[in-house]
C-alpha cells in the first residue's frame, strides 16, 4: 500500500510520517483550492514570510513562518499562523507536523510574498524533504509586482525597506520579527490592491497572472 | 492514547494548527500593541485590556478620496482607530449640528465613538484625505472593552459629554438669536408698540377727533385718508399750540391743526432705527407702515423703553417691594422673561430651574408675608410646605401649585378651630399663587385641602400608613409628598418630618422595593427599531412626553436611592450625587446620567418658551422628528442613562 503511494505521488511521503499527518495529508490533497475567480475583497490572500538561517534556499535552514491572511478588505487577526521551528532541534514527527498545520491553515490560498525564489525555496524544499510533497501555491510577488503597480513610486525591483521607507512605514530601528515584517507587507499589499483595480486586475486569478507576467518580462527583458 | 495527546508529545495536525494559529494572533496583537503604547487612551489601559483589543483589532487600508464610513452605510461595525493618514470627518446634511463642520483626524484617533456605542449609522461622513491605515475594531469588541476597561470607558464617555456639552452650547446660540429678535433694538418694528392705532380722515371735525382721543384714553392720533395713508399726527402738543393758543374753532377739519407730514417707517426697519429717527427729530411717535405707504401701527418712545432688559436686581427689589397681588403679578412675568434671558445666555438646565425655583420662592413668600396681615398666628409654630417639582427646585414654567402647611398646636389649643383658620388663610394664598401665574393643582394637592394641612403628628401619622400599606395611592402619593421643602415658617418642623421619614423607610424595605417596582412602570421610549417609540400616548401621535418618559424616570429614582441612601435633599441632581457616593456608585457613571437629566430637563425648558404661546401653559410633548441630529442623538443617549439606571435600580431591588 505503502509503496503504491510513493510511486503515485512522485517519490511520495517518506515512510516515517506518522498516521496523523499522512490523513492530513491525504485529506488536503483531496481538497479543493479555492476558485481564484472572486473578486480581491472576497478573496482570501494569503499574506508569508519566513525566517532562515541564510539566503540559499538549497543549503540554509527554514527556521520561522509567519503569515496572516488578508481578506474583506483587512488584515485578520482571527486568521495568522506563526511557527518557530528553532527550538525543536529537528525534532522529527513535530516538525512534519508544523509542516501540514501551515498546509491546513493555508487550504491553498493564493499565497503573498516578497521574492517568491527566497521564500517559495525554502517552503519548497522543507515540504519535499520532509512531507514528499512538490508544493507549488498560486504566488504573488510583491517583488515584481510593486513597481509595476507603482510606477510613478520605483520602476525597478528594490528591496522591500526602500519600498516601505517610500510610503513612510520605515523607521523600525533594528531588526524586524517575522511577523511584524508580514504585517507591512500584508498593508504594502492592500495598497497595492487599490492601484490592481485601477488597472482592472480585478480577481485573483488577473492578480496571480499578472505577477507571472511582471516577473517574467522583467526578468528576461 | 488519551494521556498521549495530553502531554502534548502526540498532538494532531488539527490541535497543532490551532497552537500555531494562537502563536500567530499572539505575535499580531504584540505588533498591535506596539502601537496602542504611544497613544492615549490607551497607554493608561490595562495589559489584559491591550490585548483583548489588539487580538481583535483588523487593519484595513483606505485610500486617499475613499469613504470609510458613512450614514448610508448602515448601523457601525467597527470603531476605527488610524494608525496613519488622515481622516476628515464632515457633517452629512445642511445642518450644521456641531460646532465644526470639518474636523482632521490624525494617527492614534478613533471614530465614531456615539455611532459605534450606540449601535446605529454615523452622522458624519468620514473621508479618508490620504492613504490612511485603520485599526478596526468590531463594534461587539467595542462595547465588551467599554464595559470591562475603566480607563476605556471614561474616555469614551467623556467623548459624549463633550457631545452633550457642544449641543447645550448650540441650543444656548439658537436662544440668543430668539433673544436678541425679541429683545435687542434690532428687532424689527412690525412687532413692536400699537398694532391697531386710532386714525381719523383728515376732514374730520376738531371737536370729533378730541372725543375720539379722549374715549380711546390716548394722547395721539394718525390722521389718515381712505387708503390708510398717513398723511399728519394730531397729538396733545399741537392742541396746545394750534388750537387753544391759536383760537381755532372746534369745527375745523382735522387736516388743519395737525402736524403733516409725519415721520415713518416701513415694518422691517428696527427698533433702533425709530430710536435714532426719534432723538434726530425730537418726535415720540414713529409711524409704521407696510411696502406699500399703508399704515399698520404706530411706535411710542415708551415701547421702546420696554425693550430694556429686566434685572435679577430689579425683580427681587419688586417681589419684596410689593404691597399687592397686581404688583407680584407684573413680577412674576420679569421672572418668566429674566429666565428667557438666562437661557439665552447659556445658563445650564441646573442652575436655571434653581434660578427659577429661587425667584418663585420668594415671589410665593411674599404672597404668604401679604397674606399674613389679615390672618395672624402669633405664637404658633407652623411651616409652609412646598412638595413635588416645587419641593424638589425642578420648576419649569408648567408646574402648578403643589403646596401644604404643618403646624404645632400649642398645649391644650384644639386643633380643630387652628386647622380651620390655617385653612382659611391657605386659600387665600392658594388664589393669589393663582393670580399671580400658579395655577391651583388640579388634584387639590394644597395647603386649603384639609388633607394637606396639618399638624406634626398628623403627617408623622400619614407618612407612616403610606409606607406600612404602600398601595397604588400610596405610592403616588410618596412621589409628591417625600419631596417636600420648607418654604416658610418653622423650618424644625419640616426637619422632623424628613427624619421620620428616613426612620420608616429604613426600618421599612418592601416599602422602596414597591417604590421601586413603581418606578420602573414607565420605560424610556427608546424602540428596537427605530430610534424613539412615539406611539405612547394616544392623544398625541408622533410625540414623546419629555416628563413622563424622561425627566420622571431620573427624578424617581434619584428619590429611592435618597431614601435609601439617607438623603435629606429633595433635588434629584443632589440627590443622585449624593447618594451615589454613599452607594459607591462611580462618580463618571453618575455624571453620564446627569448629564442625561440636564439635557431632557434643557429641552422641556427650551420647549416651554420657544414654542410655548406667551401666556400660555407649555407642555413637554416634543416631536422628536423636529430635533436637529445631534440632539437626537442626544437625547437618544439620554434616554440609555435613563434605561441604565433603571436597570440598576432593578437589580438592586430585585424587581423583575
Amino acid at each position: 500500500m505503502l509503496g503504491l503511494k510513493k510511486f503515485l505521488f512522485r517519490g511520495g511521503a517518506p515512510s516515517g510520517l506518522s498516521e496523523d499527518v499522512k490523513a492530513s495529508l491525504d485529506a488536503w490533497r483531496s481538497s479543493h483550492a479555492p476558485a481564484l475567480e472572486e473578486l480581491h475583497f472576497h478573496t482570501r490572500y494569503l499574506v508569508v514570510d519566513i525566517v532562515s538561517s541564510g539566503l540559499d534556499p538549497e543549503k540554509d535552514q527554514l527556521l520561522a513562518i509567519a503569515a496572516s491572511s488578508v481578506w474583506q478588505g483587512a488584515i485578520q487577526p482571527d486568521d495568522t499562523f506563526y511557527v518557530d521551528f528553532s527550538t525543536l532541534d529537528g525534532e522529527g514527527a513535530a516538525v512534519d507536523r508544523q509542516l501540514m498545520a501551515f498546509l491546513l491553515f493555508a487550504a491553498k490560498a493564493p499565497m503573498v510574498t516578497y521574492h517568491v525564489p527566497y521564500v517559495g525555496g525554502f517552503l519548497q524544499r522543507a515540504y519535499k524533504e520532509r512531507l514528499g510533497l512538490d508544493f507549488q501555491p498560486q504566488w504573488v510577488d510583491m517583488a515584481w509586482l510593486m513597481p509595476s503597480m507603482f510606477e510613478d513610486k520605483g520602476h525597478t525591483v528594490m528591496p522591500l525597506d526602500q519600498w516601505l521607507e517610500i510610503f513612510g512605514m520605515g523607521g523600525g530601528e533594528g531588526r524586524r520579527d517575522a511577523m511584524a515584517n508580514t504585517l507591512l507587507l500584508g498593508r504594502l499589499f492592500q495598497m497595492l490592491l487599490v492601484r490592481a483595480v485601477g488597472k482592472q486586475i480585478d480577481t485573483a486569478a488577473r492578480l496571480v497572472d499578472e505577477s507571472r507576467a511582471s516577473s517574467f518580462l522583467r526578468r528576461t527583458h | 492514547m488519551n494521556t498521549q495527546q495530553q502531554t502534548g508529545q502526540e498532538m494532531v495536525v488539527g490541535q497543532v494548527e490551532m497552537t500555531l494559529r494562537e502563536k500567530g494572533r499572539s505575535r499580531m496583537a504584540g505588533n498591535t500593541i506596539a502601537f496602542l503604547r504611544n497613544h492615549a487612551p490607551f497607554n493608561k489601559m490595562q495589559p489584559d485590556a491591550l490585548q483583548r483589543f489588539a487580538e481583535k483589532a483588523q487593519i484595513a487600508f483606505y485610500p486617499a478620496g475613499s469613504e470609510i464610513i458613512g450614514p448610508d452605510a448602515g448601523n457601525v461595525r467597527y470603531f476605527y482607530l488610524i494608525e496613519s493618514g488622515k481622516v476628515q470627518a464632515r457633517q452629512a446634511g445642511e445642518v450644521t449640528v456641531t460646532e465644526y463642520s470639518i474636523l482632521s483626524l490624525g494617527a492614534g484617533e478613533g471614530f465614531p465613538i456615539g455611532a459605534v456605542t450606540a449601535g446605529r449609522p454615523s452622522t458624519n461622513v468620514y473621508l479618508a484625505v490620504e492613504d490612511s491605515f485603520c485599526y478596526q475594531l468590531p463594534a461587539e469588541d467595542f462595547l465588551a472593552l467599554v464595559a470591562s476597561s475603566p480607563e476605556f470607558n471614561l474616555f469614551c464617555t467623556q467623548y459624549i459629554a463633550s457631545l452633550l456639552d457642544q449641543s447645550r452650547r448650540q441650543l444656548q446660540l439658537q436662544f440668543a438669536q430668539r433673544a436678541s429678535e425679541q429683545q435687542t433694538l434690532n428687532s424689527p418694528l412690525a412687532g413692536i408698540g400699537s398694532r391697531s392705532p386710532i386714525t381719523v380722515a383728515p376732514d374730520t371735525p376738531l371737536r370729533a377727533a378730541l372725543e375720539t382721543m379722549s374715549e380711546a384714553g390716548v394722547g395721539s392720533l394718525v390722521v389718515a385718508g381712505e387708503d390708510r395713508k398717513a398723511v399728519g399726527v394730531f397729538t396733545r402738543t399741537d392742541l396746545l399750540d394750534r388750537v387753544v393758543l391759536a383760537e381755532l374753532p372746534l369745527s375745523t377739519p382735522v387736516g388743519e391743526a395737525m402736524t403733516p407730514s409725519p415721520f415713518m417707517l416701513e415694518e422691517h426697519a428696527t427698533a433702533y432705527d425709530a430710536m435714532f429717527a426719534m432723538a434726530t427729530h425730537g418726535i415720540r411717535h414713529v409711524l409704521v407702515t407696510d411696502a406699500e405707504g399703508r399704515l399698520t401701527g404706530v411706535v411710542s418712545e415708551r415701547d421702546l423703553f420696554s425693550l430694556q432688559r429686566v434685572g435679577l436686581r430689579q425683580i427681587r427689589q419688586a417681589i419684596d417691594g410689593a404691597h399687592n397681588v397686581e404688583a407680584l403679578q407684573q413680577a412674576a412675568a420679569d421672572v418668566r422673561q429674566l429666565a428667557f434671558n438666562m437661557l439665552a445666555q447659556g445658563v445650564g438646565s441646573e442652575q436655571l430651574t434653581q434660578f427659577i425655583s429661587a425667584l418663585n420662592d420668594a415671589l410665593t413668600r411674599r404672597v404668604i408675608q401679604l397674606n399674613l396681615e389679615k390672618h395672624a398666628f402669633d405664637g404658633i409654630d407652623w411651616a409652609w410646605l412646598a412638595f413635588g417639582s416645587e419641593g424638589r427646585d425642578e420648576q419649569t414654567f408648567s408646574t402648578d401649585q403643589d403646596n401644604g402647611i404643618v403646624f404645632q398646636p400649642p398645649e391644650g389649643a384644639s386643633v380643630d378651630a387652628l386647622k380651620q383658620r390655617f385653612l382659611a388663610y391657605a386659600l387665600d394664598v392658594n388664589k393669589d399663587l393663582d393670580r399671580c401665574g400658579f395655577p391651583l393643582c388640579k388634584g387639590n394637592i394644597m395647603a386649603s385641602n384639609p388633607q394637606w394641612c396639618l399638624t406634626l403628628d398628623e403627617w408623622k401619622e400619614q407618612f407612616g400608613s403610606w409606607i406600612r400599606q404602600p398601595h397604588p395611592d400610596a405610592l403616588l402619593n410618596a412621589t409628591i409628598f417625600f419631596d417636600f421643602r420648607p418654604l416658610f415658617g418653622k423650618a424644625e418642623l419640616a426637619e422632623a418630618m424628613r427624619r421620620h421619614l428616613l426612620a420608616l423607610t429604613a426600618s421599612n424595605p418592601m416599602f422602596l422595593r414597591a417604590m421601586a417596582k413603581n418606578a420602573l412602570d414607565v420605560e424610556p421610549p427608546l424602540g428596537k427599531i427605530r430610534d424613539f417609540l412615539t406611539d405612547l400616548e394616544p392623544d398625541h401621535p408622533g410625540k414623546i412626553d419629555l416628563k413622563k418618559y424622561g425627566s420622571r424616570i431620573f427624578v424617581d429614582v434619584a428619590r429611592i436611592y435618597a431614601m435609601a441612601s439617607g438623603v435629606h435633599n429633595t433635588n434629584s441632581i443632589q440627590r443622585l450625587r449624593l447618594a451615589a457616593q454613599r452607594l459607591n456608585i462611580r462618580a463618571d457613571e453618575i455624571n453620564a446620567v446627569l448629564e442625561g437629566l440636564n439635557f431632557i430637563q434643557l429641552l422641556r425648558l427650551q420647549h416651554q418658551y420657544l414654542e410655548g404661546e406667551p401666556g400660555k401653559q407649555g407642555d413637554n410633548l416634543i416631536d422628536p422628528e423636529t430635533l436637529n441630529e445631534l440632539d437626537r442623538r442626544i437625547l437618544k443617549e439620554s434616554f440609555r442613562q435613563a434605561r441604565k439606571i433603571q436597570t440598576r435600580l432593578k437589580l438592586d431591588y430585585q424587581v423583575n
